[in-house]
């Protein structure tokens, strides 16, 4: 049986955002949405820029932590789209920023991406937030 | 990625309800027939009635799981564990577990990433933290060695 799990690098991204839409408290939370005007990602297998119109969900909850979900658009150098989507938890309390991204392409030659799980740590720099996601092997 | 041991979760499945050919794919749900989970932190039984995996066949021969699990501490705490997963791998080999043979769990892919929630003081930790577990399927149901992604 293996017990252990090994990783490899699939990407780091880098999101461009823009101003912030505070959308207040809701039943949920405090909700934040960070639209995304671009960006760029880059690995070993793949690389290209992050098109805007995505954006992540922000929701601040009580106990600390955020929540946050997002929905992006990739465009590979060499034109593949790739749908992104991805949740996390954000606990700065604990220096605790990771999330669990996912992955959907028509593009033969990304159609890996449609079959695996991954997982990303997040960072608040001051260019903007930057994701090391690592694939599940 | 920095992890360690969450826990290990044995469960046994119950009734399957063959849903059959839907727009996305085959679909399946795989009722609860009774479980067990220890870990260092945690240990306790998984509650059948709306315990479950929600299968999907998709068209590129890839299994979407989406499971949800109640679980209870041995000291009384109720939580709820939502996991997405992926499982696919060589076609003998999935024939191999269609079976209901075990199989080496290191030739197919079987991974999942569950989250929890749960109000108990003594657990809060699990509203925290994300996970990663791979999964071992045998005859009588899986077997999944869940991590904390530290």
């Amino acid at each position: 049986m293996s017990h252990t799990i090994n990783y490899r690098p699939l990407m780091v991204l880098r999101l461009a955002t823009s101003a912030t839409q505070e959308i207040g408290s809701t039943a949920q939370g405090t909700l934040t949405i960070f639209p995304v005007t671009g960006g760029s990602f880059e690995g070993e297998r793949l690389r290209g820029k992050v098109l805007a119109g995505g954006g992540d969900w922000v929701t601040a909850h009580g106990n600390g932590t955020f929540t946050l979900d997002l929905r992006l658009t990739l465009e590979t150098d060499d034109g593949g789209l790739i749908h992104m989507t991805f949740t996390g938890v954000r606990d700065d309390a604990n220096s605790y920023f990771r999330t669990v991204p996912r992955f959907e392409t028509a593009a033969p030659k990304y159609a890996f991406l449609n079959r695996l799980l991954a997982v990303g740590i997040g960072e608040i720099r001051s260019e903007g937030p930057v994701h090391i996601i690592e694939e599940i092997l | 990625m920095n992890t360690r041991l969450l826990m290990t979760l044995h469960v046994k499945v119950g009734t399957l309800l063959n849903i059959g050919a839907v727009p996305c794919g085959t679909r399946r749900t795989a009722l609860l027939g009774g479980g067990t989970f220890e870990g260092p932190r945690l240990r306790g039984t998984i509650l059948p009635g709306g315990s479950a995996d929600w299968q999907l066949l998709r068209p590129d021969g890839v299994l979407e799981m989406d499971v949800r699990f109640t679980l209870r501490t041995d000291d009384g705490a109720l939580i709820l564990m939502r996991s997405f997963g992926l499982r696919h791998g060589p076609p003998d080999v999935i024939a191999a577990i269609g079976r209901g043979e075990t199989v080496d769990p290191s030739t197919y892919y079987f991974r999942t990433l569950p989250r929890f929630e749960t109000a108990h003081p003594a657990y809060s930790f699990l509203n925290r933290l994300i996970a990663v577990a791979s999964g071992d399927r045998r005859p009588e149901g899986p077997i999944y060695t869940i991590h904390e992604v530290l």
